[in-house]
């Protein structure tokens, strides 16, 4: 499991985070695509995490609705900032001129808003996105990270 | 045919929740219904979510802010236990159940002059301390509600979670059988008698209510008054003389019926009643409770 394991959308900031989950499980029971997983260990233990390499979010929002504790807070797609996906533009197969992929601009439930094409050929990520992980699990170089939301937090 | 006894009745509910929460994350997963879903730390049937108010307490001290549904699941849970006692960890509790399992499992196979461990002091008040000073571990310094880690129905059910959500058996398991292997040896039901933390807000919060529902004693109909001990501190796993019940040993009754079932064949002196305490010594006293 990777270290930047992500909360599911809708999670209040991680010190919050923590304090709410009541590790009841429940979203990880209703998510329909096997994404959130249950933390292991000793003290997180219970708690949600998504790793978006292995499966990343569809963003269907069905944990946040669910969640009886209020640790993910139903909101929109829009303003459930699970992290921020940032593109290695020195890995990229477009930005390096090898050939023409889009697969994460054609796969970004966001697109057109978080995913933009400069010139209508090069991916950039905008502020806009929400962080689900799905550019980085299409990436065919792996050269998108999710930064999740808990390391950019100041 | 033998009419069946409050014993069986009390097991048929006992096995069945037990086998839910085993077949929750698989339907959940492998199926996707969702209509029931989580463990016993918060449980979502249909719609109306359940939680443990221990849980619950944890997470409101450590933010103070209670999410409204979270609030109304645990009041739910704990009006159950201002109504009817601690009847969850004799009717519902999936390790309640395993307790009294093995409990029943030593009285057969160990020697019969074998005693185990005797704990003189007050099993409630050992509970009690644990509880403060896991609160007040959890308010000021622990990030995460870490009471949920001591809570045996919560890591039952979270076995199995982890199985069917992502493959991995947890350490939990190994865990729970040692402890139930200690219970074994110690013939006492140590885990629930006096460690259980979880148990502590579902004993105190019925002091509320003087009518909850409780054992009641007669002792003119009482055939083997006195000192000696009668079939009905023999039926009760956690070997509580029903004779001298009062406020003091109700902490640790959990109105499981079993002392009622086997009073029924002799004097019928022991029923389930909802007055309140008859005389003045059996009354409510703090003095008593600790």
């Amino acid at each position: 499991m990777l270290n930047r394991y992500l909360r599911p959308p809708g999670a209040v900031t991680e010190k919050e985070f923590l304090h709410r989950c009541i590790q009841c499980g429940q979203c990880a029971q209703v998510c329909p695509f096997d994404c959130i997983t249950l933390k292991t260990g000793w003290f997180h233990s219970g708690t949600p995490e998504i790793d978006p390499r292995v499966s990343p979010c569809k963003l269907c929002m069905r944990c946040s609705a669910i969640c009886p504790s209020d640790a993910l807070e139903d909101v929109s797609i829009e303003k459930s900032r699970m992290g921020l996906a940032k593109l290695n533009k020195d890995e990229c197969y477009t930005w390096i001129g090898l050939i023409l992929c889009r697969s994460c601009f054609e796969r970004c439930p966001l697109k057109g808003k978080a995913i933009l094409l400069d010139k209508g050929i090069y991916p950039v990520i905008t502020d806009q996105c929400v962080g689900c992980g799905i550019c980085e699990y299409v990436c065919p170089k792996k050269a998108i990270v999710t930064v999740p939301a808990r390391f950019l937090e100041t | 045919m033998k009419k069946p006894t409050i014993k069986f009745y009390r097991r048929i509910l006992q096995i069945s929740v037990a086998a839910a929460f085993i077949v929750i994350p698989y339907l959940n997963h492998q199926l996707q219904i969702n209509y029931i879903c989580g463990n016993f730390l918060s449980v979502r049937i249909l719609g109306l979510t359940l939680a443990d108010p221990l849980a619950v307490l944890q997470v409101s001290v450590q933010n103070w802010y209670i999410a409204p549904g979270i609030l109304i699941a645990a009041g739910i849970v704990l009006a159950l236990a201002i109504c009817l006692g601690t009847v969850f960890c004799s009717w519902i509790c999936p390790y309640g159940l395993l307790s009294e399992w093995v409990h029943g499992l030593a009285g057969r196979l160990l020697p019969e002059n074998y005693k185990g461990l005797n704990i003189r002091i007050s099993a409630f008040r050992i509970k009690v301390c644990i509880f403060t000073v896991g609160m007040l571990f959890t308010l000021l310094f622990a990030a995460t509600p870490v009471m949920n880690q001591f809570s045996m129905p919560a890591w039952y059910s979270r076995i199995f979670q982890y199985i069917f959500v992502q493959k991995h058996l947890s350490l939990a398991a190994g865990v729970i059988v040692a402890i139930l292997f200690i219970e074994f040896i110690s013939r006492n039901r140590l885990w629930c008698r006096c460690l259980c933390p979880q148990a502590v807000l579902l004993v105190l919060v019925r002091f509320v209510n003087p009518y909850h529902l409780k054992v009641g004693y007669q002792k003119e109909k009482c055939l083997i008054s006195g000192s000696v001990q009668g079939p009905c501190q023999k039926a009760c796993s956690l070997s509580l003389d029903m004779k001298t019940l009062n406020q003091a040993l109700e902490t640790e009754c959990t109105n499981c019926g079993d002392c009622v079932a086997v009073c029924k064949n002799t004097g019928q002196a022991l029923g389930f009643q909802f007055k309140r305490w008859r005389s003045k010594e059996e009354g409510f006293r703090f003095k008593n409770l600790l």
